[in-house]
Order: structure tokens, then C-alpha cells, then sequence
């Protein structure tokens, strides 16, 4: 099943999320990002040469045009092959683990892949910035202490999407990690729920009745 | 400027007398003191001096210093330049308050965007039936299952 919808990052460009559901227990959200326009590319390349022209004019030196030349050459090559991350992907798959795919504009594409077992959460946290931003990220567990913590790891670092596409991806997660926690943990489940969730729900009802 | 200490000395005192005699504690509150006005007069007196010892350097010329017999004193450029330093200070202050606000930032791949010390180590509190429950961190997937879960069944519902 397949799905296709349309969001904006953070500063307000389209981006474009689709969903497959490849079965049950695997799913894959792809992130896609705007292309390098035409218009933002003619304006850098005509900005820098003319710069260059002006300084040729100050000074005489005919280098400084070829430099600028090759400058924007290879800026434009170490751009799309470093920097312009074009498609992002997360594939989760119930029991084998999370995998994370950055295709650049070039071509490339790197790849991190994270074992189910050292997954703890898939979360979605709020930082600092430049402003404060939401991020979905990935908790690990300590090998050493299994209910603690031991690193975050952020996706769609590059799309950067807003809250409402992000919420869209956290309720897909957890609906198969709750797959994967149940069958193993229900009893202790049963045990904590009475602690925890009635002061919760209490706070929760109390806050958006205000 | 003497009368003017001396009456001033003299409201301080009476203030003190008559608050001791209404019985309060007077160790450690910001009421005018005999003490503090002491301290403020000699502030004042001395900061006074200073300006017009600085205003006297800055302007004087060279040669009547030294006829009064003023040789050692620094030189004339400090007059300008001391005080240049120091607003160029200020104004690099803010900027420099700024770029440690950002150095100090977590980055957004770092634990202590989640969690800290002090919550790892908070001791749960029993939880007691009709009392409002203790006040303690709540771990960042509950928070975000109150959230981005349930808010569809309150949402759907309003």
C-alpha cells in the first residue's frame, strides 16, 4: 500500500512524505526534498562572477576570473555530492531493526542501519535550534543498563519536517514497536498501568480542559 | 557638604533607635543602616575626587604639571584611550554573551536534550489514591504517548 502526501519543513518549503506498507511488521517513509532549482543556481553563479568582475576591474589580474570559474565549478560538484540530500528514508522492520538512507543529488547514497535489540523509543523531541523545533529521533539503550539512555539518534536531519508530518511517522512507529514490546512484556504491563497512567489521564483531561 | 553628612547621620540614627525599639531584627534587612550610610558617603566623596583628579590629568597641560613638581604621571594618551577600551569591552560583551549561549547549546544528537542526572536518579514516590500525585520527571516516551497518541481519540471526540 502506498501513499503520498504533502508537508513543509521548518522553513517553510515543500516536502513531500511517502508512506509504504509493505506488510504488517515493515513500513518505509521516504522524505523528499525539492530539487536544486535552476533559479537559486543562476543567482549564486551570477552573484560570484560578478564579484569576481568587479574585482578584476579593481585589480588587473585576469586569474582571479578563471579563478572564479573554477571556484564555482567545483563548489557546485562538492555541493550535490555532500551536501544536497534530495530523498530520506526510513525503513522500519518489526524485530530486524530501523534503517536510515540519505540519497545526495548526485547520486550517492549512505546508509545506517540500527539492530532492533539496541532500539529502546522512537520519539519525537523538542530542542533548541535556531528557534525550538520538533525532530523525530531514535532512543538506544545502554548495553550495561537497560532502562537508561545511552544515545540519540536524530532522522530527517537534512528535511527537517514540521510537527504535523512528524506525527504522522511517530504513530506508524509505534504502532509496530508496540508489536514488538507486547507478546514479551504484557504482564509487567498490567502491573505498572494502575501506578502510572490514572495520574496521567487525570493531568491530561485537567490540561485540555483548560 | 559637612551639615549635610551630619543630618543625614542624624535621620539614620534616629531610624535605627526607633526600629530597635519596636522590637525587629535588624541583622539582615536592607534598611538604611549608620553603617551603610557611612559606606555610601565615603563612595560618594571618593568617586567624586576621582573625576575631578581625571579631569584635572586630561587637561592640564604637561608643563604646569611638572612646574608644580607632577613628573611621574601617565601619559596624556590614556585619557582617551582607557575609556575607548572600555565601551569597545561592553560592546564585544554582548556579542561574546551570545556566542557562548550558542557554544553551549546541545547539539540535537546529544542525551541531555532527554535526560540528566537528577532525573535519572529521582526516587519514585508511592503513588497514594485521591491525592494529587508527587511531583517528579516523567520519561520522555510516556510524555510523548500522552501526546501524539491519545490526542486522535480527544481530537476525534471534540
Amino acid at each position: 500500500m502506498e501513499n503520498e502526501q504533502s508537508f513543509s519543513d521548518i522553513c517553510g518549503g515543500r516536502l513531500a512524505l511517502q508512506r509504504r506498507y509493505y506488510s504488517p511488521s515493515c513500513r518505509e517513509f521516504c522524505l523528499s526534498s525539492p530539487r536544486l532549482s535552476l533559479r537559486s543556481l543562476t543567482v549564486v553563479t551570477s552573484t560570484v562572477w560578478l564579484a569576481a568582475y568587479g574585482l578584476f576591474t579593481v585589480c588587473e589580474n585576469s586569474v582571479v576570473l578563471s579563478a572564479a570559474i573554477f571556484i564555482t565549478l567545483l563548489g557546485l560538484l562538492g555541493y550535490l555530492h555532500f551536501v544536497k540530500i534530495d530523498q530520506e528514508t526510513l525503513l522500519i522492520i518489526d524485530s530486524l531493526g530501523i534503517q536510515m538512507t540519505s540519497s545526495y543529488a548526485s547520486g550517492k547514497e549512505s546508509t545506517t542501519f540500527i539492530e532492533m535489540d539496541k532500539v529502546k523509543d522512537v520519539i519525537i523531541n523538542e530542542a533548541i535550534y535556531m528557534k525550538v523545533i520538533y525532530y523525530l529521533c531514535i532512543l538506544l539503550k545502554d548495553p550495561v543498563e537497560p532502562h537508561e539512555i545511552s544515545q540519540v539518534v536524530p532522522v530527517f536531519q537534512s528535511a527537517k519536517p514540521r510537527l504535523d508530518c512528524l506525527i504522522e511517522v511517530y504513530r506508524s512507529c509505534q504502532e509496530i514497536l508496540a508489536h514488538q514490546k507486547a507478546p514479551s512484556t504484557s504482564p509487567q504491563a498490567h502491573q505498572k498501568a494502575p501506578s502510572t497512567s490514572p495520574s496521567i489521564q487525570k493531568a491530561s483531561i485537567v490540561s485540555r480542559g483548560k | 557638604v559637612v551639615k549635610g553628612s551630619t543630618s543625614l547621620t542624624v535621620v539614620v540614627f534616629l531610624s535605627h533607635r526607633l526600629s530597635k525599639a519596636t522590637g525587629k531584627m535588624v541583622e539582615n534587612s536592607p534598611s538604611p543602616l549608620p553603617e551603610r550610610a557611612i559606606y555610601g558617603f565615603v563612595l560618594f566623596l571618593s568617586s567624586q575626587f576621582g573625576f575631578i583628579l581625571y579631569l584635572v590629568w586630561a587637561f592640564i597641560p604637561e608643563s604646569w604639571l611638572n612646574y608644580i613638581g607632577l613628573t611621574y604621571w601617565p601619559q596624556k594618551y590614556w585619557a582617551l584611550a582607557v575609556p575607548v577600551y572600555l565601551l569597545i569591552t561592553i560592546v564585544i560583551g554582548y556579542v561574546l554573551l551570545f556566542g557562548m549561549n550558542m557554544l553551549s547549546t546541545c547539539p540535537l544528537n546529544s542525551v541531555n536534550t532527554i535526560t540528566d542526572n537528577y532525573a535519572k536518579s529521582q526516587q519514585r514516590k508511592k503513588y497514594q489514591e485521591e491525592a494529587v500525585p508527587a511531583l517528579r520527571d516523567v520519561c520522555i516516551s510516556e510524555v510523548n504517548q500522552m501526546f501524539f497518541l491519545e490526542a486522535k481519540e480527544l481530537s476525534t471526540n471534540n
